[in-house]
């Protein structure tokens, strides 16, 4: 045996099984069957290769091994000696015989793995089953202790028939249930539907005779006019055409350029003009422009119900029944079909429940067909509406001053009508200063009203009188206390200083302002009192001194001036990791990019100095390692969650990288065993079971405990500890 | 071979040589072989089987579903390929079957007419072959683990029954009574054992972890237990005084001849004793495996120079020396656990049955002719069945 090949032919079983794919690589696999020929001692080696990757617990690695087992199986005599005698292992590894082992995941493999097995197994004994005792042992193994049903293409065993058998079942039920609930809704409903189909269909003929005459004069009219129709000149001899038309004929002969006009009119009648000469003299006799016309009748081809106050009550009851079939039977009858056909149930029944529906269904067309109008109906709801209104008129008129009166009701009031009803408010509200020229132009034809008006002001119950007596009142208060409002109103009785009043500020009032141009002689003196004994006083009794600040005081006004809010126009633009740009419009600094510095559209500092600037501190970073990313830490975490964070990354000098991540995944080609699905459990459980919260529950729950055993635990003194 | 014969002729040798020489050679080539089968009847796992004596032709097996089932081992059709047939069975459908597992058949050692089997329904029933229908029933308290006739007695005919209760019951089968009653193990019983060489002295193995030797003329105690240490008390543990195995003792077999004692156990460990000291010879077999939780039917071959022990343990049956304690062989071809064994004397077979419902042939691989070439042979192997052939395809060049 050579040392070479038995290497190679290690190396070729390595490959092929650890490819992760469905299918052997058929070059490979040529290959190592011609090692295989040459000697039986290879055969042994395979075998024992064979079996050993059999034996790794990943299904995918099973599955290529168990395939070159079955190509081998066929081939050589002694391979299958070999594997018949370690039948036993092999079925365990295979068709999962040991219920002790399962075979491994991924699932889809080993589902799949299993499948062909058994179906390799059956082959093989049909080949081999008389020569080999054994085979034929573990086949009847597999068909009456495991009960294999080897017919069966998906290779259930007993237990996983019987499983889908009771599902089977419990469906059954469900659905049983579920008929025979639908049988008995439709006998209860049936004969409501049909009642109220035939109610239906009786409204629809009430309604139809007064619009039948119309509806068949509609239809010869859509007839009519769908086609052209050529009339024969007698046909239309009723018709007069007029001068102008007649003038543009005899024009058109001569010139075709005026022929424009015409065409667009009438085009067929042009070239009939043109071909037939003598019967020219007929049209021109008759006065017609020629022998055909197209008459284009516009009628509106839907019908179109309205509601009278003589269909009234049919159309509601339409109506009614329109809503009920629409929104209850059909969905019902809709449901049952369902129902029906999942089960699969006698004919007749759903015969029955298809014909409804289509009864249904017609009527509702039939029904869209009518076109009814409901909009009277709508209507009358608005009327209902404005009968409530009434209603609330009868309540007892409200005595004295109401502050908010709707714009419509005014005039009852006897109120001025106003532009908005914001104004209004404003204007009532005696607290507020301002004074605004209220009456607008009051219209002549007003005049009447307006003296009436005055005679109810005279009468102190009405609401007009009340409001006089405020207005009144503001008045007065905005003449008066000129010195205790602010400046604006104060000038508001000058109209003359408009302008400048525009132009001055607004100001709060203050002391400055309540001593506005007096000269006040005591501002800023303070009795001093040199003893502070409270009885004893000394002879010179007081001794005022002068406080500059306080002085000062009287006189100044503090005004800050915060300036302008002026918006940033600039934005970070730092290119993004993403691509964009950042955009951030922090006026001097970015909280992520640091200084924001002028910078081109894709993001590159405008200035070189900033460039080198940038480039420097970049460096820096990268060449510290960021103390959050602490590597133990990331391990866990990529370890954890199976992505890589870049833990392996160096970012210190004397740090070295993880000794597992390092290295490369041995077989990329298989699925990865390791990787825990990203399932909504696993995410939570990655929370939940963290080893720190577990940690700070724990202590929080024992210190609980603790408390709980200690003595004085409701002392504050012992509770602090 | 032919040099045994030679001094046979001669006379130089003992006849018994010869034998002894030719059934260990045959014992030691045992294999599953392609021409003998047994037909499948068991439609559970097979727990017990027994074959008779007086002629080697019939053998018991008890099924754990209660059907027991009788084949017939003789080859008359003359052909190389024999399925041995069920010649009768008592099936599910007999109203006398047992309820549960049968646990142990045995033949009545001088006649087929008899056989006795006990079963977890809490029976001992003794067999009418020719019926089928019980003689004899005797009821227990608890399951009945095993029971056992003695092969040589001739002056009783009692069945000792060890069943749930720590007490060994003695069974006469001439009144049909319950006669006397063992007293000394405190677990259940899990094997009883005849001497085959006295027909007083019983063997009995308990879930305690002792085995004790009776002579059942002294009803009022054991003769001895069996020590694994030997007496020696320094090695013991307190309560491992006078155990045979640290864990039950499950499995009792005396050799051929009875001098030595043959137990298994489950601390995984196989044990030979002087059965007339007690003394343990601390052969050491090396791990048997053995998690039954009843007893384990274990064989010993008889008639070789060196004996073999046929153990089954897990999925194979373990062939032993049993005097070296050397693994000779493993008998690998159920594919679920194997329950019992039983070796055949005269043709050095073996059956053995197991939890797959199979009861396998292992039967001794004949001398291949010394005068035919490899070369030959492989060819004829091949003429002989086409599967044997290779299938190379030809684009493997």
């Amino acid at each position: 045996m050579d040392q070479e090949m038995r290497d190679k032919l290690s190396e070729l079983v390595e490959e092929l099984t650890t490819s992760g794919e469905p299918q052997l690589n058929q070059a490979k696999m040529k290959e190592v069957k011609k090692i295989c020929k040459l000697s039986n001692d290879y055969i042994d080696h395979f075998y024992h290769l064979v079996m050993t990757q059999l034996n790794q617990d990943h299904a995918e690695v099973r599955f290529s091994a168990f395939q070159m087992a079955a190509e081998l199986f066929s081939r050589s005599h002694h391979f299958r000696a070999l594997l018949v005698t370690n039948l036993q292992e092999f079925l365990e590894l295979t068709v999962e015989t040991d219920v002790e082992q399962p075979l491994p995941p991924p699932k889809e493999v080993a589902r799949k793995l299993k499948t062909q097995a058994i179906q390799t197994v059956q082959a093989w004994q049909t080949t081999y089953g008389e020569a080999y005792k054994k085979l034929a042992l573990g086949y009847h193994f597999l068909k009456q202790v495991k009960k294999v049903d080897f017919q069966d293409v998906e290779a259930r065993t007993l237990a996983e028939r019987r499983r889908r058998e009771e599902k089977q079942q419990r469906l059954e039920r469900i659905y049983k249930g579920k008929l025979e609930k639908a049988k008995q809704e439709m006998e209860e409903m049936a004969s409501e539907i049909e009642d109220s189909l035939t109610e239906m269909n009786n409204c629809m003929t009430l309604i139809m005779p007064d619009t039948f005459n119309f509806f068949s004069q509609e239809l010869t009219a859509v007839s009519e006019t769908s086609t052209e129709v050529s009339l024969q000149d007698t046909d239309v001899c009723d018709e007069q055409p007029c001068c102008s038309k007649d003038l543009n004929k005899e024009g058109g002969r001569m010139a075709g350029a005026t022929k424009g006009d015409e065409e667009e009119e009438d085009s067929s009648a042009e070239s009939d003009t043109e071909e037939g000469v003598d019967k020219d003299v007929f049209i021109r006799s008759s006065g017609l422009m020629s022998h055909t016309y197209r008459l284009d009748l516009k009628v509106s081809s839907d019908l179109n119900v309205k509601e009278t106050e003589e269909n009234e009550a049919v159309v509601n009851t339409m109506r009614d029944l329109h809503r009920l079939i629409s929104s209850r039977y059909l969905p019902a009858i809709q449901s049952w079909i369902q129902v029906f056909t999942k089960v699969g149930v006698e004919e007749q029944l759903m015969r029955r429940a298809t014909d409804l529906k289509k009864s249904l269904e017609m009527v509702l067309r039939k029904h869209d067909e009518l076109h009814i109008d409901y909009k009277a109906r709508q209507r009358r709801v608005l009327k209902a509406g404005e009968e409530d209104d009434d209603d609330f008129e009868e309540v007892p008129e409200k005595e004295g001053y109401e502050p908010h009166i709707p714009e419509h009701l005014r005039a009852e009031y006897g109120l001025d009508p106003i532009s908005s009803p914001s104004t209004s408010v404003a204007e009532l509200k005696p607290s507020k200063p301002v004074e605004r020229p209220i009456a607008p132009p009051m219209p002549s034809t007003l005049g009447r009203l307006k003296s009436r008006r005055y005679e109810e002001e005279l009468d102190p119950t009405c609401a007009a009188a009340t409001l006089r007596i405020l207005k009144e009142k503001v008045a007065t208060a905005t003449c008066t206390s000129v010195s205790g409002g602010s400046p604006e109103p104060a000038t508001s009785c000058s109209s003359e200083q408009t302008e400048e009043k525009e132009k001055a500020p607004v100001v709060s009032f203050g002391l400055d302002l309540y001593y506005w141009g007096e000269e006040q002689p005591t501002a800023g003196k303070i009795i001093k009192n040199i003893s502070q004994h409270q009885f004893w006083v000394p002879h010179e009794v007081e001794e005022e001194v002068e406080n500059e600040e306080l002085s000062a005081q009287m006189k100044s006004r503090y005004i800050t001036f915060a300036g302008r809010f002026q918006p940033v126009e600039h934005k970070c633009k730092a290119p993004l990791p993403n691509g964009s740009l950042c955009e951030r419009q922090d006026r001097v600094k970015c909280p992520f990019h640091g200084l924001i510095i002028p910078r081109d559209e894709i993001g590159r500092p405008v200035n070189p100095e900033d460039a080198a600037r940038l480039e420097k501190e970049e460096y820096k970073r990268r060449e510290e390692q960021p103390d959050w990313r602490d590597p133990e830490l990331m391990r866990e975490i990529e370890a954890a969650t199976g992505e890589d964070l870049g833990s392996s990354k160096t970012y210190g000098k004397g740090k070295k990288a993880g000794k597992g991540k390092g290295k490369k995944r041995k077989h990329p080609n298989l699925t990865d065993l390791k990787q825990t699905a990203n399932t909504s459990r696993s995410r939570l459980e990655k929370k939940v079971f963290n080893k720190s919260s577990m940690k700070r529950i724990a202590a929080v729950m024992n210190k609980m405990d603790t408390r709980k055993h200690e003595k004085f635990a409701n002392q504050f003194n012992y509770a602090l500890k | 071979m032919l040099s045994f014969l030679t001094a046979r002729q001669t006379g130089l040798d003992d006849p018994v040589r010869l034998r002894r020489a030719e059934s260990t050679r045959r014992v030691l080539s045992l294999e599953l072989n392609h021409d003998r089968d047994v037909e499948r009847i068991h439609g559970n796992g097979v727990n017990c089987i027994d074959i008779e004596v007086i002629e080697g032709r019939y053998m018991l097996s008890g099924g754990s579903d209660g059907v027991i089932v009788i084949y017939d081992l003789e080859n008359c059709s003359k052909k190389s390929h024999y399925t041995c047939k069920a010649v009768c069975t008592v099936g599910r459908s007999n109203c006398h079957v047992h309820k549960f597992s049968v646990e142990t058949v045995q033949w009545y050692p001088y006649d087929t007419g008899i056989f006795v089997s006990s079963s977890f329904d809490k029976s001992m029933k003794v067999w009418d072959t020719e019926t089928l229908k019980p003689a004899d029933v005797f009821e227990f308290d608890g399951n009945v683990y095993c029971h056992h006739m003695s092969p040589i007695a001739r002056k009783h005919n009692l069945i000792a029954v060890g069943t749930k209760d720590p007490k060994v019951q003695l069974c006469d089968l001439k009144s049909g009574s319950r006669i006397h009653i063992l007293q000394g193990h405190r677990g259940e019983i899990l094997s009883v054992q005849w001497s085959p060489r006295y027909e007083h002295i019983l063997a009995t193995a308990s879930a305690d972890g002792r085995v004790r030797m009776w002579d059942v003329r002294r009803a009022a105690g054991s003769l001895f237990t069996l020590d694994q240490y030997n007496g020696d008390k320094s090695k013991a543990s307190s309560e491992a005084v006078n155990t045979a195995h640290n864990g039950r003792v499950n499995g009792l077999r005396f050799t051929d001849d009875g001098l030595y004692l043959l137990t298994t156990g489950t601390d995984d460990r196989m044990r030979l004793w002087n059965s007339a000291t007690g003394h343990n010879t601390l052969v050491n077999y090396g791990k048997v495996v053995n998690e039954s939780r009843k007893g384990v039917k274990f064989t010993v071959s008889r008639g070789c120079s060196p004996e073999f022990a046929f153990v089954p343990c897990g999925s194979s049956v373990t062939v032993y020396s049993l005097y070296t304690g050397k693994l000779v062989t493993t008998l690998r071809g159920h594919y679920n656990n194997v329950d019992c064994c039983e070796f055949h004397p005269d043709y050095q077979e073996l059956y053995s049955g197991g939890k797959d419902c199979n009861i396998l042939a292992w039967v001794p691989v004949l001398r291949q002719p010394d005068v035919e070439d490899e070369g030959k042979r492989g060819g004829d192997q091949a003429a002989v069945n086409p599967a044997f052939e290779d299938a190379w395809s030809s684009d493997e060049d």
